[in-house]
């Protein structure tokens, strides 16, 4: 059965002209006097009307919309949201919060909020206002990584353009409209007060790891901390903390000017009994061996096939497809049988892979070497991990030292056993690992081994073991 | 009787008169800086990031300047630069070549850009050339992988590349004479 849209027109990417619904070639930097006049929602409407409602209404609305992250874990929104301390019932004051945006988007294969960045930073912005009236934030830092030097320096203008028109500020929000405002009574009783800056990050993929994050805008090395206590209790300079990804902030404009039942009307429901719907469009970016890559908005649940032949312009050269990985290569890969896997929050009970995580494929042609795929991802995690934990650490290197022998020729059969026995107990017995590198690294191997059995087969030479045979030592394959 | 055979202890620094961290740097980022944060150790990164800006790479001396600006012990600034990869704690060339290696990029023909890059250089990744003008380095994920096989020259995005494009922007970035890291002058193939 052919998959049909049920989102007519675009939502994210309103101001981002984006196939089926424009022309690449039109992209470019959305300013603040043309942020609020186009868009599906005109820009900072919805804030204003966030401002008409108290901040426990705004978070009610949120966790309505079942709005799950879109960072890579799905974590329902709105209910991380109420995991803040209760502020005083008299006054609304929650004390110093913190927000920080998770704009380090540093796995293979993800580049998705860095179109936001690029063209659309009024979007990001106005989710981060909204997302700090809601849990009475009054300071916000985007934390983005230290490689996108440009988007960088695109969300500096536009906080610079924000300040003067008052999102951000002492000044009062735009010149002082009425709101029910959580700032008036709290902390002193300036108004609407809130800042927002930029902090840059420098090559590090575990700072994308929220409490690694944390600790990278600390100033310290990037070191995931032990949860228990978690960042919305404690979290930076240790306050109550709040960190949603980039793509999440900019749902919130749409869900809180449209309400949460237009924004259900995306996406679909699941299809295992009691597990959460996956509702809402979502930025994918394809890769690998397609005619068009790219970033592109559909609704969740759109089937893989669909993506790559309708709207990618099918396999480059006209080739099989062999592979995917769904969403950042710690998700694993989906074999050549599950081409129809459907993108959405359920894949990883359908499909045998950890998630959907960022939902931007990574698509590999009939030729591609899978040893060689093994390989690249064990590197990867080598080269990331923190250290902090043998586990990981250890375990990393020798993955990419085992892979690279069998790639190179020289493994033994016993080196899968001992490959996938490492990969297998990488951050699988609980407690053993501070954050979910391990778990990544793991599902990633694994799958592909299991997924790709014969090709590392046909890489490896027999291990002989001596057997004894009438005094003679005599080697046997095995 | 036991002796020192090594000197880690007593580890030399080249030391210049001049300071690193001008007062031009600590007036701003005293001023636009600093108070965004609680605390002064969050400045770390942003004073790290002038730094190897400014000059390409981030001395001894620098990380002291910075410990003294921010009230904190040297330890703790190179403990936190030497964790993250975009600071250089050795001098490095003029201009920086990125090359990705990761998932998207090996598989859409990043090998080919890495041996342009050392054909048209005369170096292996991770070397500089004698000249001190380039820098090669591989390096993972650049979040352009619908644009693959991409590289980061200095500060500049190349997507899309091919051995012809990125010997282009090599002669390009040779023939332009401005120091890819701002504006300083510091030349990286030889120490102060």
């Amino acid at each position: 059965m052919p998959w049909t849209p049920k989102t007519t027109r675009p939502i994210l990417t309103s101001r981002i002209p984006t196939p089926p619904y424009g022309d690449w070639s039109k992209r470019h930097i959305v300013s603040y006097d043309e942020y609020t006049k186009t868009g599906v929602v005109p820009g900072y409407a919805a804030l204003r009307k966030a401002l008409t409602m108290t901040p426990e209404e705004v978070t009610e609305e949120v966790k309505k919309s079942q709005l799950r992250g879109r960072g890579g874990a799905g974590f329902p929104t709105g209910l991380k949201w109420t995991f803040l301390p209760k502020p005083d019932a008299a006054t609304g004051d929650g004390g110093v919060r913190y927000l920080a945006i998770n704009a380090d988007e540093s796995e293979p294969g993800t580049f998705k909020d860095r179109l936001l960045c690029d063209f659309d930073p009024h979007l990001v912005l106005e989710g981060i206002a909204i997302c700090c009236y809601a849990c009475r934030i009054q300071t916000a830092y985007f934390y983005i990584r230290g490689e996108y030097h440009h988007q960088a320096k695109v969300m500096e203008n536009a906080i610079k353009e924000a300040y003067a028109a008052g999102v951000f500020g002492k000044q009062g929000f735009f010149n002082g409209a009425a709101t029910k405002n959580p700032f008036s009574n709290a902390s002193g009783g300036t108004g609407w007060a809130l800042d927002c800056y930029v902090h840059r990050g420098a090559g590090a993929y575990i700072c994308g790891e929220e409490t690694a994050l944390l600790e990278g805008l600390e100033g310290k090395r990037g070191w995931p901390r032990n949860k228990p206590p978690f960042p919305a209790i404690k979290g930076l300079f240790g306050k109550p903390t709040i960190i949603n990804n980039v793509e999440t902030l900019a749902h919130l404009p749409f869900i809180i000017h449209e309400g949460a039942g237009e924004f259900m009307k995306q996406g679909c429901e699941s299809s295992i009994k009691g597990a959460p719907p996956s509702y809402g469009t979502k930025l994918m970016g394809m890769s690998g061996h397609v005619n068009k890559p790219g970033v592109f908005e559909f609704d969740l649940g759109i089937p893989l096939r669909t993506f790559v032949e309708q709207y990618c312009g099918g396999m480059r050269g006209g080739k099989k497809f062999k592979g995917a990985i769904p969403g950042g290569i710690s998700m694993g890969i989906l074999g050549p049988d599950q081409y129809e896997a459907e993108l959405d929050f359920d894949i990883g009970r359908k499909h045998n892979v950890l998630g959907l995580g960022t939902a931007c494929p990574t698509v590999f042609d009939e030729d591609t070497d899978m040893v060689a795929v093994a390989r690249n991802i064990a590197r990867f995690f080598k080269h990331e991990s923190c250290g902090q934990c043998t586990p990981c650490r250890e375990g990393s290197g020798w993955l990419y030292q085992l892979l690279s022998r069998i790639e190179e020729g020289n493994g033994k059969s016993k080196d899968l056993d001992l490959a996938l026995e490492i990969a297998t107990s990488m951050g699988t017995m609980p407690g053993t690992t501070i954050c979910g590198l391990a778990d990544g690294n793991n599902w990633a191997i694994r799958t592909i081994m299991n997924k790709f059995p014969d090709e590392f087969q046909k890489r490896v030479k027999p291990t002989f073991v001596p057997v004894r045979l009438g005094g003679l030592a005599v080697g046997a394959g095995v | 009787m036991a002796w020192i055979t090594k000197n880690s202890a007593g580890t030399q620094i080249e030391r210049r008169s001049e300071p690193y961290l001008t007062p031009a740097m600590r007036k701003d980022l005293s001023e636009r800086i600093l108070p965004r944060y609680a605390v002064k150790q969050a400045c770390v990164l942003p004073c790290l990031h002038t730094i190897q800006h400014e000059y390409g790479w981030v001395p001894a001396q620098a990380m002291e300047e910075i410990a003294e600006f921010l009230g904190l012990k040297p330890s703790e600034i190179i403990d936190t630069a030497s964790f993250y990869e975009e600071y250089w704690l050795k001098p490095k060339g003029e201009h920086l070549i990125q090359v990705c290696r990761s998932i998207a990029c090996e598989f859409c023909g990043q090998k080919d850009i890495t041996e342009a890059c050392k054909r048209k250089l005369g170096i292996d990744v991770g070397e500089t050339t004698d000249d001190g003008k380039f820098t090669l380095i591989e390096l993972e994920c650049l979040g352009s992988c619908g644009s693959a096989p991409a590289a980061l020259v200095d500060e500049t995005l190349h997507e899309n590349l091919t051995a012809a494009k990125i010997e282009a922007i090599i002669d390009q970035t040779a023939k332009s004479g401005a120091h890819g890291h701002g504006h300083g002058s510091h030349n990286g193939s030889h120490g102060h």
